[in-house]
């Protein structure tokens, strides 16, 4: 009951920090002098159309690089966590007598799973034209693994071939970014690659090689994540 | 020069190289990730050399081909160079340390070790605010992670705590974020720094909610529950890096972003500071389990790291020089003693007397405990007396007190735990040392050194690592080895060296004590020929003491001073260490003397008003309001070294437990010390008055109650050496008398007394550890009847309480003549009847020094004794020979001594003619006296042989009285509580009350420290709370800052 | 408009912790947390809005030439975007940490955990 209260007039407080800011917001009328410089230049130096993908892999390119590592820490702590309990684990597997998934539910799987993973391709290999990205894209390839994951529980995946696509895509990024170095303006520095035309696929430098990969990457890792999780259950 | 994006990039690379090698290959991935962090070490290091001989050439690093605030850019500067190693460093060698969990656990947790360095990096190179989140996030899942390489359970709960935690301050971190963005318009720092002033006036709750989430990542008191918990149960190494490398890059960051707010913000960060300092500190005295106090220590450090933060308005150049200095200190202690509790097997802090029978990784210890608390010669040290100065320099002494107090409690801690490595009762298994975790130990050591070396390098008072005396004391260190008897042959022979040297650059004063601590202390270390074995830790312990005493009479200014006086403190403490029972004195001596030490350090900051290069003779002029003040603190100092009464209570157990050829060190030479200060202060301050008091009239009470209560004292006693020890605290009160009594005889009574007192307490010391060692036992009650069977003794023990009592013919009557003439020309009445009543007392415990030991009956086991051991009888027949010279001549020693007193106190010296000595009250002839007396004396003994012839040897039992015949010795010999008439009468003078005072604030703080730490309940979802009531909490109280007040 | 999704995501982050701070069962925790992430996020996205304009990408419907006039500002969606991500994977780590403690002490309850204190 205390503690309750406690909460209460702490939150309180808080609140009214957030009420001082909100009322003392004044909302933007034009580009502070960042979006202005992003608007102006984001499709001539880069050459996506996209100009948050822009923002994203080339000018703060680091935060994405740091981004994509903590998705890659996370994926190997859970590998490590929950590793460790699954040997444990193996010591008395119980086979619980489980009804199987219904033909329908699996046949609609088999024909909604290859069409989400398109999607999410599509979206991370449009991520300089259109609205979406590396990011994006693979948290719906994730899904797709999710959704095989919900209805075929009994499905093997490999985790090789995860960890592969993880280090892999990892390693492609860094390097690319240290080719910014040695080759063009500084560290994941997209103009290595040409340029192109605005609006084309095949533009905008690295970025479509570079969101590729992540998407692989991240859609490798949340499958990771997702997979261990389902593993833990008492099979 | 390697980019430094090389420190991210190949860290970052590998991680996700080890990815692609198969989960059987873990040899093969270990060695990539040690190559790795070796690497990007190398880069580090090779920035630091490079941009410390280049300053200018700091780097701005762009990435992405755009310039900032529209890409991030990082910066490579010396700081960040120097940070950038640590934090590599660390990680490599925890990455040696962890060798065989590592490999147990495989490649994926070498590739978040990897990752949680290169986060680390990351936060000390960016200047983007966004980048620096992005980074600390990193941090937070890399520590969730590590947090489960120890595989106990109790981490699982930690770590979960520490994720609800960083949750909470992710949310107002990134709130602070947008809206600073929102105002400024860009996220780059510097440009936010220099929008400073009209982001603080249109929003500075923005900067507030940035501010205070980077302030909770350094895990402030009291709301840092959850990093407690984690510095408790993670892997030691681990924690290493956490405290080490991670708290460093937090630092540094807000160092970065305090920029933004401006200097009106730096008050919050040294209130922050200050309070986590003092209560981390305060909790730290409760615990007993070693994890956790050293997390509590780390928590502490980087409190005070904070507030120096905070001060940096003041500290202008040197900014750098002490936050660093305080910094690497930390670091490198901190790691090295989580590397240390690695070896341990069990918990608790008892568990650690493991360590006992390892002296290098002792050694170890004590390096990094003196590290962490600045003791010289290492950085801490510097960094603490420029940053005390400074602050007295801008008038901040509340900040001062609080610092110096929280260093205090630091101190007593940290000491005790060590005195519990040494001393406790029941010794743990031998610590296990496998070879990858000590080689880190070891390497953490000579960082150590090596930094105390370079800071020395650094500083503008000199290298203390340069200075001979203390060189030769470390020289010791590889020569443990050897056998007692060589090194104290190459002891007796330094000291005796350095004297030679130094002779002609001695003023009177200074050689007089140099005569007693040189030449004095290689008499008494001849004592030390007896020791078989090799006495490991006794050497280098006592030549620092010597180092710091020779240092001490040669310092011209205020740092060397200073330096010495910690030094000669530190190196004692080892030597009253060694004692059986001598862990509660020697802790309270050291808290004593560096409280004392502390004073003394605030006294020559107000002295100097700021300058931390201060000459001593400078004293004379400080100004008037300050002056007094200055006199009060500098004279307390040395009161505690000297032991006057309210501040003594150290001194009898210290003394009395110490091993036999140290006490006499200790009583005859170390108290000197504090005596020298006085004549320091004295001669440079003069007379000062404190509201109309006097305050060398004050002294002269203090000194003439101390005399009193010290013999008062002293005669109860039933141990020979305690007995000794309040002995000397009694004649350091006549010592100081003298000096207060500011007059020309008053001095000179006060440095004959310097030589007396060495000479016959140093004798007696030595001859009652001679009868201990051969009885057992230093009790005078169980002895008796002596005389017969150790008769050397029994002459040193009468020429020295002839001596100590000031009867003719020896020089103790002279200095009583030289102390009356005094007191004729001075005005004082009542100290004067008190010290008078003061000599008489001394007649009683000096006599039943003699009596009990020597006289009376033998006792039954002690009748095939033989004398005490020839090398402790040989100083003390030296001393013999010495006292009878210096009776009969005593102008060998004192006409220089007397002419240059002659310019402090021109009128009233003595003149010495031939062999009289005249003063303006009369004369006196030491070899008149001694004729005299010794005519009487040889007359008497004649006669007494001649009586003789005719008498009968009678049996000891050969007596009946009252119709009972004894068999027993103790039955006759009339020797325990002795006195108990004059305890009945005089008892109520003699209550321990400043003991019970002492006790009490002691008992208080570890009250207070029992009963507030329940604050941490263990529960997580508390612990969060704890956070958010902490930053609603400073939003309260600084809210003066928001609107500019 | 802007006020609303702010008023919104703060509304949003208080009530995240108002249920992490008062929940005891870790799950719930957690997925109040996630409430209050997804408040800091619409407090991010809000920021950056500027009536009356589009999203910043450019095509037919939005030239380069114009982009300047008709733009919102895109970092904050690009700073959102990394703080998303790195949400999850915080969340996903503590729902691992969730499952240990469950298997370890099979409760989750969050006042259970109290062996490390003062």
């Amino acid at each position: 009951m205390i503690k309750r209260f406690t909460v209460f007039l702490i939150l309180l407080a808080l609140a009214a920090i957030f009420a001082q800011l909100l009322f003392d917001y004044v909302p933007d009328s034009s580009l502070n002098q960042t979006g202005r410089y992003y608007a102006e230049n984001a499709a001539d130096e880069v050459g996506a159309a996209n100009i948050v993908t822009a923002i994203i892999v080339s000018y703060r390119g680091l935060d994405t690089l740091g981004e994509v590592t903590v998705l890659f820490l996370t994926a190997a702590i859970i590998g490590l966590v929950l590793s460790r309990d699954r040997s444990q684990q193996q010591t008395a597997p119980e086979a619980v007598n489980r009804p199987g998934p219904g033909e329908l539910l699996v046949t609609g799987s088999y024909l909604l799973a290859p069409l989400i993973l398109l999607f999410g391709a599509y979206i991370f290999i449009n991520g300089h034209l259109t609205p979406g990205g590396g990011f994006q894209g693979g948290a719906i390839l994730a899904s797709a693994i999710l959704l095989l994951l919900l209805t075929r529980p009994v499905k093997h995946f490999s985790h090789r071939l995860i960890t592969l696509l993880e280090s892999v895509s990892g390693l492609v990024f860094v390097i690319v970014g240290v080719l910014g170095i040695i080759l063009a303006g500084g560290f994941l520095d997209n103009r290595i690659l040409p340029t192109g035309q605005l609006g084309e696929l095949l533009s905008a430098g690295t970025i479509p090689i570079i969101y590729s990969f992540i998407g692989l990457k991240v859609g490798a890792e949340f499958s990771s994540m997702l997979i261990r999780l389902a593993e833990t259950e008492d099979n | 020069m390697v980019d430094a994006l090389a420190i991210i990039y190949l860290t970052l690379g590998t991680a996700f190289l080890l990815g692609l090698l198969r989960d059987e290959w873990r040899i093969l991935a270990y060695g990539i990730t040690l190559l790795s962090l070796a690497m990007v070490s190398g880069i580090a290091s090779t920035w630091v050399w490079h941009l410390a001989d280049n300053p200018a050439e700091s780097v701005e690093i762009m990435t992405a081909g755009a310039s900032p605030p529209f890409a991030i850019n990082l910066r490579m500067g010396l700081a960040e160079a120097a940070a950038l190693m640590l934090a590599t460093l660390t990680g490599l060698a925890s990455t040696i340390f962890l060798k065989d969990t590592l490999l147990r656990l495989g490649r994926r947790a070498m590739a978040v070790l990897l990752v949680f360095i290169m986060a680390i990096c990351g936060i000390i190179l960016t200047r983007d605010i966004f980048n620096l989140f992005v980074f600390f996030e990193l941090v937070v899942i890399a520590t969730a992670g590590l947090v489960l390489l120890s595989h106990n359970e109790r981490s699982l709960g930690a770590g979960f705590k520490y994720l609800m935690a960083s949750q909470v301050v992710s949310i107002l971190l990134l709130v602070g974020i947008i809206f600073n963005y929102h105002v400024s318009g860009s996220l780059n720092i510097d440009d936010m720094a220099g929008m400073s002033d009209m982001l603080i006036q249109t929003t500075p709750l923005a900067f507030f909610l940035l501010f205070i989430a980077l302030i909770v990542e350094l895990k402030p008191f009291p709301a840092n529950g959850w990093a407690l918990d984690i510095y408790e149960s993670a892997h030691p190494a681990f924690s290493a890096i956490l405290s080490a490398a991670a708290g460093t890059a937090s630092l540094f960051a807000v160092d970065k972003v305090l920029a933004i707010g401006g200097d009106s913000w730096l008050p919050v960060a040294t209130g922050i500071g200050v309070l986590s300092f003092i209560g981390a500190n305060l909790f730290a005295l409760a615990q007993t389990s070693d994890r956790r106090l050293l997390g509590y220590s780390s928590v502490a450090q980087i409190g005070l790291i904070l507030a120096i933060i905070g001060q940096r308005d003041i500290l202008g150049d040197s900014y750098w020089l002490i936050a660093g200095g305080v910094l690497l200190a930390h670091a490198v202690g901190k790691a090295g003693l989580f590397w240390l509790s690695g070896l341990i097997a069990e918990r608790e802090l008892t568990a650690w007397t493991a360590l006992r029978d390892r002296p290098l990784l002792l050694f170890a210890f004590i390096s990094f405990i003196a590290l962490l608390i600045g003791l010289p010669p290492f950085p801490g040290f510097y960094a603490k007396w420029e940053l005390i100065h400074l602050l007295a320099g801008a008038d901040r002494i509340a900040l001062i007190v609080l610092i110096l107090f929280g260093a205090l409690l630091e101190t007593a801690y940290l000491f005790r735990w060590f005195g519990l490595i040494l001393k406790h009762d029941e010794v743990a298994e031998k610590a296990p040392c496998p070879i990858q975790k000590v080689v880190v130990i070891y390497s953490a050591v000579v960082a150590a050194w090596s930094l105390a070396y370079l800071w020395g390098e650094l500083s503008v008072f000199g290298n203390l690592m340069h200075a001979i005396p203390l060189l030769f004391a470390l020289l010791f260190l590889p020569l443990e080895g050897l056998p007692a008897r060589i090194k104290n042959v190459l002891a007796i022979g330094g000291l005796v060296t350095w004297f030679i040297l130094q002779y002609p650059l001695y003023d009177p004063l200074q050689l007089i004590f140099g005569a007693i601590i040189l030449p004095g202390g290689a008499l008494i270390l001849l004592a030390s020929f007896h020791n078989q074995g090799r006495r490991i830790g006794f050497y280098p312990a006592a030549l620092w003491m010597f180092a710091g005493l020779s240092m001490l009479i040669v310092a011209e200014d205020s740092f060397t001073f200073f330096a010495a006086w910690e030094s000669l403190t530190i190196g004692s403490y080892f030597l009253i260490l060694r004692g059986k029972h001598s862990q509660p004195h020697a802790q309270s001596y050291i808290l004593f003397s560096l409280g004392g030490a502390f004073l003394m350090l605030l006294g020559f900051a107000l002295a100097s008003a700021g300058n931390p290069l201060f000459p001593l003779e400078s004293l004379t002029t400080v100004a008037e309001d300050v002056a007094p003040w200055v006199f009060i603190l500098l004279a307390l100092g040395m009161m505690t070294k000297t032991a006057a009464i309210g501040v003594h209570i150290w001194l009898p157990g210290a003394h009395a437990e110490a091993e036999t050829d140290v006490s006499p060190l200790l009583s005859g030479i170390l108290l000197k010390a504090g005596l020298f200060g006085l004549f320091i202060l004295l001669i440079y301050m003069g007379r000062q008055q404190l509201y109309g008091i006097d305050l060398t009239h004050v002294l002269l009470w203090v000194g003439a109650i101390s005399a009193l209560l010290g013999n008062l004292m002293a005669i109860y006693q039933e141990d020979a050496k305690r007995l000794l020890a309040y002995s000397s605290i009694a004649q350091m009160g006549y010592a100081l008398f003298g000096l207060a009594l500011m007059n020309h005889l008053g001095w000179l009574m006060a440095l004959m007394f310097v030589v007396n007192h060495y000479i016959y307490k140093s004798m007696l010391f030595l001859s009652v550890g001679g009868v201990a060692k051969r009885t057992g036992t230093k009790e005078m009650y169980r002895m008796g009847g002596l005389i017969t069977l150790m008769p050397l003794s029994f002459i040193a023990v009468l020429i020295g309480i002839i001596a100590v009592s000031g009867v003719p013919p020896l020089s103790g009557f002279g200095g009583r003549w030289i102390f009356y003439n005094a007191i004729m020309s001075a005005e004082y009445r009542l100290p004067m009847v008190i010290i008078f009543l003061a000599g008489p007392i001394a007649f009683l415990y000096l006599f039943r020094l003699i009596h009990t030991i020597f006289l009376g009956q033998l006792k039954d086991e002690h009748r095939k004794l033989k004398e005490a051991p020839f090398w402790i009888i040989l100083p003390q027949m030296i001393y013999v020979a010495c006292l009878m010279v210096f009776a009969l001549a005593p102008g060998l020693a004192l006409r220089h001594v007397d002419a240059y007193i002659d310019n402090f106190f021109p009128r009233n010296g003595l003149n010495w003619e031939g062999l009289t000595i005249t003063s303006t009250y009369g004369y006196w002839s030491p070899v008149s006296i001694m004729i005299v007396v010794g005519v009487i004396f040889a007359t008497l003994f004649a006669w007494l042989v001649f009586v003789n012839r005719r008498a009968q040897k009678v049996k000891q039992f050969n007596i009946v009285f009252a119709a009972e015949r004894p068999y027993r010795p103790e039955t006759t010999h009339f020797a325990w509580n002795f006195f108990a008439p004059y305890r009945k009468a005089l008892g109520f003078m003699t209550q321990p009350l400043v003991t019970r005072f002492w006790a009490t604030v002691a008992e208080s703080l570890h009250t207070s420290a029992e009963l507030f730490r329940r604050l941490y309940t263990g529960d997580g979802q508390t612990y969060a709370i704890q956070l958010l009531g902490f930053v609603v909490a400073v939003y309260l109280l600084s809210s003066g800052v928001f609107y500019g007040v | 408009m802007e006020h609303i999704a702010l008023a919104t995501g703060f509304l949003l982050i208080l009530i995240g912790l108002y249920g992490a701070l008062t929940q005891r069962d870790i799950l719930r925790m957690i997925v109040a947390f996630t409430i209050a992430n997804t408040g800091v996020n619409l407090v991010l996205v809000a920021v950056g809005y500027i009536r009356g304009r589009s999203a910043p990408i450019i095509n037919d419907n939005l030239p380069a030439a114009e982009a300047t006039a008709r733009m919102i500002d895109p970092l904050p969606q690009a700073l959102v975007l990394t703080a998303i991500v790195i949400g999850v994977g915080i969340t996903a780590l503590m729902l691992a940490y969730a499952y240990k403690l469950y298997i370890l002490r099979g409760s989750l309850d969050i006042s259970k955990i109290k062996e490390l204190k003062w």
